[in-house]
């Protein structure tokens, strides 16, 4: 409201009086308005100067580090579908052939330094500098000192795994055991393969003494264990082309084969059993990724820290995937990644393990059970083994396709068994009963062991698990195998390095490239 | 109509007429009683009664008149005219802090006037700006009702935001914020170009500043003013897209040439059965989308107070799918100033406004029902009615939307992804909506103890709420368009922020020798922001309507997120000298220091100095009268304005979440937060700055002809931004630094003519812009930075930020006509002998090997164009004769180009547009349009390259309005000032060569066409009344 009659003010005060009103007006604010008020504080979120003061902010640091363990299953580009579909056992799939140009470009082995999606780069190198963050703060922290020993046994642990996936896919890296100065930032070289193994391996040993043999899976699962850290071991030195070292530390975790080892590991008496969805730190299980729908994931920031749904499982359903007979699976659709080549269905088809692995939707259609829309190079067989289920939909927050729950094994007992058999060289009685468990789990007879039954039994025990591309290119097979996707020996045994990291600095790109 | 306020007895009765320089009257002029507060005014005829002393004097004022005394000498009747006051009437500028006669002005400044506005029917204030001043882009972000827009002044300036500062009576307004502004309520708008005129806002000065100025009422007789309009809009134009029998036969033929010969069989056998089919463009346009305003301000007041109130009522449909396109705004203003005495001044502004908005995906491809329409086939229909289909494959489905006839939406089986029936969509978005509440205000004193020095405080304020509220339905759209769990959203969001300026100013004219100064001081606070979100799912019920909060929820289906963002303050002290010598030779000089939350102690504060010169020669003595150059002023600046707009806290080391790990089991285990440091430190962050010269004339040419020219050349320096580090440092954000160098160089000219005659005149005005943008540095070690990549390919960006080029320019693939033949494949050999395009076949585009290695790569791209206008014009046509007028509004943009994605190539069978039926099918059929398959080995269309490029000129006819005046001495005996009636159409005719829905594509897009919501052509009929 508007007030129109002003009070009239005595007319005869003096100038003065303005004049003085003037100067503190203008002066007044002037003062009371210091350098102080533009001094602000971040509220909501620390400052490193000021974090790192106890040991829940060391366990929060801690977890930062383990949130790239999760690049095994989160995001679209995940490490499973992307090496599976490198492999001569999947195609990359999806919507058409530029559907995700890196995974295709792997797949194709067409793949250069400007598709080569950064993550699979950057992702493990930010555990890397998590890790180094927290080791160089940790000494400072006061906090239990055996619980601050574990920390470090389990940061250390993790730098390891990290530049062990970095190393396998990129071979020539830099290497860094501390957060790097600014001044140092452009001159970083990378390392000779050799201290880098070096350096992982001197990170998992010193872990190995401080970790726990057995952790409450209730409360801790999913946290690096003493058999872990020598399963990582033991595959590391196998890479490193010490295969004593390597028999040594995985005969460790295996214990007798078929019998539970010293760390309670054993194989699960039904090989389905393993893709429970619920069946979470199984006895076979030695390092899986902990997947949960409870993160309410969202495209926006899908395949984030923030993100802890499962993504593999959405990009293997079939597309558009209907039922037409109530018997059929209650397949939720997906997005058709990651299907079965022909000459691997050949491979399986007679298998026990068939049923598990492969979703034979080609069968199911011809029966007229299902119908879905064909994606790129679709064969009908899909990756059963990480289906998604219309029942593990979540009813709560975010993306329903980015809230799968499946866990999914880094490690488990098959695949250590079969790696110490391998380390063995394929031969004796240890490696000849290491062989026998796998294979008379899923009531198979015993076969001689040999490198290339070995080679065998793992592609069908762990197919669609992310192995199958390295253990071609350790066995040097790659280029025989692949010949027909593209491969060429002496360039795609390694990822080229993403052309960001080039720019400015003084890496080097991979031969080839 | 007499309105005396103040009467008292009197000796004689005083009865006059006022009457201007050509005899007609003058309504509404003060008479007052000299020395006394005792007066009137005159009424419609010029004429007034008062009681006065006979031996008293009557002092007469209006607005733009010279103020005449007259001694009454014991008349009763007194005839008296006004004389123009041509200093009055000289255009007065409104500067930081200020006004400035327009003839003293030494600095770059750009002024709309009320009057130029008040007839045109924009819905946003920035529209109202579009091609109306030099030195400025505006270009509309959607034809979206209501959305904003995107303004340049002088080019980019920056790598981030090149929003100009908008300052509304001394409140500072964010860009998008703006829209909360009446067009009526403006008085004028004041666009500061140059670094010497926007230097006194200092830091955040150097992307440009726009000062509004919102009316105030007048002293004087009460006014009420309407202004209302009602129309329709409907689009402009539609795409050429294939029909159903085009689409059959062209997919047939994609599919026969990449087809396997034995297995072979036409995805369409008989393309003629199919007809034309489904025009989806037609089932989401709306050509009689409505669309109304109605705007009501009541003025007036005393010699002690004045106000200003206005209403305003906008409602608007969108004209793709208008159920879910929607405007509508509410608005209040209150203005007022009051003379507390001889010394005091108070004054105040005020303005509210509400708005509702309900919106679709614009400019993006992947998703909404203007890229569905443009990309489905023209054989699904719209709705289906097969009794053979329903009920089968998707149609069985329980939750597919049914049309109001009962029978289902169709649902495509031909083009999937996220392409829907656009008809089907729009059900499942009803009764969606955002909203905004706005209230901006600022209350100031001002003291004046003796003549010349004045005091001045003001507060102002912004207080924001806003907010949406939306409930996505368990439905199927398509079987990858699946909800199988509906939820309810809402949202509510505070924004505030404020600022206090204190000024002390003295003005004192000794000899010719005019000095004002000009000392102060200002604290502003902004970004004090915070929201909150919550999500219910899986509710007991199905639609909009019955969708409520009020269910009970388990706890597993409620999310709720809430946020806030880091306060930003600024801290300034500026001074201002302005002198001039008998209006001959002008001085401004101007410093600014200001402090900023977001740099570090090592550099929170930074120094804007400019100074600016000017030289009016024909004042001098020796200048020569003559009747061609019969006014000139020549002006020079140079100025340093700053920029702090970078995220806060980027000098610190921040820690943050968000790196989380599930731990234990599902029953017993729980999310854990994982901290981690962001990104480095920069504690040496500063401010970025922009130093500008400018050097331009206004000048006055044989008496009607006005000319205003400026050329301009800005650098801008230590540019803010993120860079991101090399990946192995492990960095998850990227450091804050000063890295980057930038140049704009342009020319601003604006011309008018005007000249009136006893029945009729006219007027014509134009101005036309250059700029030229040219990115310097980048950092030692970086040469370019990548931008917007595009669909199916999103390695290959087609924007690219390169030193020496400008800013976001287009880079790509280049095409060189197309092989005819195989002989031409195998004549495009390297040096040594082998082809070039080995993959290649007849009919495939030959890209042009650009680095000569031999191969095509993705090296072989260039720069193809820049979506930056080289030139920018805009002018305004005005004719009147008797009660008759019309104007004529155009503007328009050249040498530009626009990157026409709108076609997903990711989803092979989406339509075409017509430009396909002229592809090659054999030899010497098309050197153009390359040849279709399924499967593109040579990446025709997957490169992003010269192909999709196109000429962004145009010239529109934004505003052509005929208004009709009824006759004043009519209206009158109705107690009516004036009524004025007119007819406006709006974007009437679009001259361009651009093949997409409309060339002017806005909203940081860089000229990328992703399927933009085109603007609208409306045709309205509307009323001004006066009373």
């Amino acid at each position: 409201m508007l007030i129109y009659n002003f009070k009239k003010m005595n007319m005869k005060r003096n100038t003065l009086n303005y004049l003085i009103l003037t100067v503190i007006l203008t002066v007044g604010t002037l003062v009371s308005c210091s350098k102080d008020y533009i001094e602000e504080q971040p509220k909501g979120n620390f400052l490193e100067d000021n974090y790192y003061q106890n040991g829940d902010q060391a366990y929060s640091g801690l977890i930062a580090v383990y949130d790239k363990v999760g690049k095994e299953s989160g995001g679209f580009e995940n490490m499973v579908t992307f090496m599976n579909a490198a492999s001569d056992d999947n195609y990359a799939g999806g919507g058409g052939p530029t559907d995700g140009a890196g995974i295709h470009g792997f797949a194709h082995y067409t793949i250069d330094p400007g598709t080569m999606p950064a993550s699979y780069w950057n992702d493990y190198y930010q555990g890397v500098f998590r890790a180094n963050v927290l080791l160089s703060k940790l000494p400072d922290i006061p906090m239990d000192e055996n619980l601050k020993a574990r920390f470090t046994a389990e940061a250390r642990a993790l730098r390891g795994y990290f530049y062990f996936q970095l190393v396998r896919m990129f071979g020539n890296i830099p290497l860094m055991t501390e957060p790097v100065p600014a001044s140092e930032f452009y001159t970083i070289e990378q390392a000779p393969k050799a201290d880098v193994y070096a350096q992982i391996e001197a990170d998992l040993e010193a872990a190995k003494a401080n970790l726990p043999s057995t952790i409450d899976v209730a409360t801790e699962g999913g946290r690096f264990t003493k058999g872990v850290v020598q399963a990582l071991l033991g595959k590391v030195y196998l890479y490193d082309g010490k295969n004593s070292q390597a028999a040594t530390e995985l005969a460790e975790v295996n214990g007798t084969p078929g019998g539970a080892s010293q760390y309670g590991y054993k194989l699960l008496d039904n090989f389905a059993d393993l893709w429970e969805v619920s069946n979470t730190f199984n006895s076979e299980s030695i390092l899986e990724t902990t997947n949960t729908n409870k993160s309410n994931a969202d495209w926006g920031f899908w395949g984030s820290g923030a993100d802890l749904g499962n993504s593999i499982n959405i990009m293997v359903g079939p597309r558009s995937y209907t039922r037409l007979n109530s018997s059929a699976p209650d397949f939720a659709p997906g997005w058709s990644f990651n299907v079965f080549t022909q000459s691997f269905y050949d491979v399986i088809k007679n298998d026990p393990r068939f049923d598990a692995t492969v979703a034979d939707l080609k069968a199911m259609q011809d029966a007229g059970d299902i119908d879905y829309v064909l994606g790129d190079q679709d064969t009908g067989y899909y990756l059963k083994k990480f289906m998604p289920y219309n029942s593990e939909a979540t009813s709560g927050g975010g993306a329903k396709e980015l809230n799968y729950r499946q866990h999914v094994y880094i490690i488990r007992l098959a695949d250590t068994y079969l790696l110490e058999a391998e380390a063995l060289g394929g031969t004796g009685s240890r490696a000849q009963a290491l062989l026998d468990a796998v294979r008379s789990r899923v009531g198979l007879p015993s076969v001689p062991v040999s490198m290339d039954a070995i080679k065998k039994e793992r592609r069908l025990e762990l197919a669609g698990e992310g192995h199958r591309w390295f253990d071609l290119v350790r066995w040097g097979d790659a280029a025989s195998v692949l010949a027909n996707e593209g491969f060429v020996a002496g360039k795609n045994e390694v990822l080229p390095i993403p052309l960001a990291e080039l720019e400015g600095t003084k890496l080097v790109q991979n031969p080839n490239y | 109509m007499l309105l005396s306020i103040y009467v008292q007895a009197q000796d004689i009765v005083v009865h006059g007429t006022v009457n201007d320089d050509s005899g007609l009257p003058v309504t509404g002029a003060t008479v007052l009683l000299k020395n006394t507060s005792e007066g009137t005014y005159t009424d419609f005829d010029g004429k007034f009664e008062l009681e006065a002393p006979s031996d008293g004097t009557l002092v007469i004022s209006y607005v733009g008149f010279t103020t005449v005394e007259v001694p009454i000498n014991g008349q009763n009747s007194i005839t008296v005219g006004l004389k123009v006051d041509l200093q009055a009437l000289e255009e007065v500028v409104v500067v930081g802090y200020g006004t400035q006669k327009k003839s003293v002005v030494t600095g770059a400044i750009a002024s709309v006037k009320a009057s130029e506005l008040e007839d045109l029917p924009v819905t946003r204030i920035e529209q109202s700006l579009q091609g109306r001043t030099s030195g400025l882009t505006i270009v509309t972000n959607s034809g979206q009702p209501g959305s904003s827009s995107t303004i340049r002044v002088r080019g980019v300036t920056t790598l981030g935001n090149n929003d100009p500062l908008w300052v509304v009576d001394g409140v500072i307004v964010d860009n998008g914020g703006i829209g909360y502004l009446n067009q009526s309520d403006i008085a004028s708008i004041e666009v500061l170009k140059d670094a010497a005129s926007a230097a006194i806002y200092g830091s955040r000065a150097a992307t440009g500043v726009i000062l509004i100025t919102t009316k105030k009422g007048q002293s004087g007789k009460l006014s009420v003013n309407y202004n209302g309009y009602t129309g329709f809009s409907g689009p402009a134009r539609k795409l050429n897209l294939l029909n159903a029998t085009e689409y059959a036969t062209l997919m047939n033929e994609r599919y026969a040439n990449s087809a396997d010969p034995n297995s072979f069989q036409l995805p369409y056998p008989n393309p003629q059965s199919y007809g034309e089919g489904t025009d989806w463009q037609d089932l989401i346009f709306n050509n009689s989308a409505q669309r109304q305003s109605h705007e009501i301000s009541i003025s007036g007041g005393n010699d002690k107070s004045t106000f200003y109130a206005s209403f305003g009522y906008l409602d608007q449909d969108g004209i793709v799918t208008s159920a879910i396109s929607h405007y509508t705004r509410k608005n209040f203003r209150l203005n007022s100033t009051h003379k507390i005495n001889d010394y005091i001044r108070f004054g105040q502004t005020f303005g509210y406004s509400h708005e509702k908005n309900t919106g679709i995906d614009s400019n993006n491809y992947y998703g909404g029902p203007l890229a569905s329409a443009i990309n489905l086939d023209p054989i699904t229909p719209a709705i289906e009615t097969d009794p053979a289909l329903i009920n089968t494959g998707d149609y069985a489905n329980p939750n597919i939307i049914y049309a109001p006839n009962g029978f289902p939406y169709g649902i495509s089986s031909h083009v999937g992804q996220e392409m829907t029936n656009p008809l089907a969509y729009v059900q499942t978005k009803l009764g969606n909506y955002n909203w905004a509440d706005n209230f901006v205000g600022n209350a100031y004193v001002e003291v004046e103890p003796i003549k010349g020095l004045k005091a001045r405080s003001t507060f102002a304020g912004k207080m924001a709420f806003w907010g949406g509220r939306s409930f996505n339905p368990e439905s199927f759209l398509t079987s990858s368009f699946v909800t199988s769990t509906n939820s309810l959203s809402k949202n509510t969001n505070k924004g505030f922020g404020w600022n206090i300026e204190n000024t002390i100013s003295y003005q004192k004219e000794i000899d010719g020798h005019d000095f004002t100064v000009l000392l102060g001081q200002g604290a502003y606070v902004d970004n004090i922001t915070d929201g909150q979100s919550v999500t219910y799912n899986d509710l007991p019920v199905n639609n909009y309507k019955d969708a409520d909060f009020g269910f009970d929820i388990s706890q597993d289906n409620i999310t709720a997120n809430a946020y806030k963002n880091d306060i930003h303050k600024v801290i300034s002290y500026f001074a201002r000298l302005n002198y001039a010598y008998k209006d001959k030779y002008l001085l401004t000089a101007i410093i600014r220091r200001d402090g900023s939350t977001n740099f570090g102690t090592n550099n929170k504060f930074g120094y804007f100095p400019s100074f600016s010169v000017g030289w009016i020669p024909n004042e001098e003595a020796f200048w020569p009268e003559n009747d061609v150059v019969n006014q000139l002023k020549i002006r020079g600046s140079y100025g340093v304005t700053g920029n702090d707009q970078i995220g806060a806290f980027g000098y610190l080391s921040t820690i943050s979440g968000g790196r989380n790990y599930y731990v234990g089991n599902e029953t017993q285990g729980s999310i854990v937060t994982g901290n981690s440091p962001d990104a480095p430190a920069n504690p040496d962050l500063k401010w970025e700055e922009t130093s500008q010269t400018n050097i331009g004339f206004d000048t006055r040419l044989f008496k009607n002809f006005t000319l205003t020219f400026d050329w301009y050349n800005k650098k801008t320096s230590d540019i803010l931004r993120y860079v991101p580090l090399p990946g192995y440092l492990g960095s998850t954000g990227s450091p804050a630094v000063n890295i980057g160098d930038m140049k704009n160089t342009g020319v601003d000219l604006s011309l008018g003519f005007s000249k009136h005659y006893e029945d009729y005149g006219f007027s014509l005005n134009g101005n036309v812009s250059t700029v030229k943008n040219e990115v310097v540095y980048l950092g030692t070690d970086t040469d370019y930075i990548s931008g917007d990549g595009i669909q199916a390919s999103s390695v290959n960006s087609i924007i690219r930020t390169q030193v020496g080029h400008p800013i976001n320019s287009f880079y790509g693939f280049m095409t060189n006509g197309i092989f005819q033949n195989q002989a031409e494949i195998d004549a495009y050999t390297n040096s040594s002998g082998g082809l070039i395009q080995p993959n290649a076949v007849p009919g495939d585009f030959k890209w042009k090997d650009i680095n000569g290695d031999g191969t095509i790569t993705s090296d072989d791209r260039d720069f193809l164009g820049s979506s930056i206008p080289k030139v920018t014009f805009g002018f305004t046509f005005n004719f009147n004769y008797k009660d008759f007028d019309l104007l004529v509004f155009a503007q328009g943009a050249a040498g530009n180009k626009i990157y026409q994605a709108i076609r997903r190539l990711d989803i092979g069978t989406a339509n075409f547009q017509t430009s396909a039926l002229g592809r090659w099918t054999g030899e010497g059929t098309s050197n153009t349009f390359p040849r279709l398959s399924s499967v593109d080995p040579n990446n025709n269309f997957t490169n992003p390259s010269d192909f999709y490029l196109e000429d962004g000129d145009y010239i529109r006819f934004k505003t052509i309005q005929v208004g009709y005046t009824l006759p004043k001495d009519i209206m009158t005996k109705f107690g009516i000032d004036k009524v004025r009636l007119y007819v406006t159409g709006e974007n009437l005719f679009t001259f361009t060569k651009y093949s997409g829905f409309d060339p002017e594509i806005g909203g940081g897009v860089f000229g990328i066409d992703r399927g933009y919501y085109p603007q609208a052509r409306t045709g309205m009929l509307g009323v001004n009344l006066q009373f």
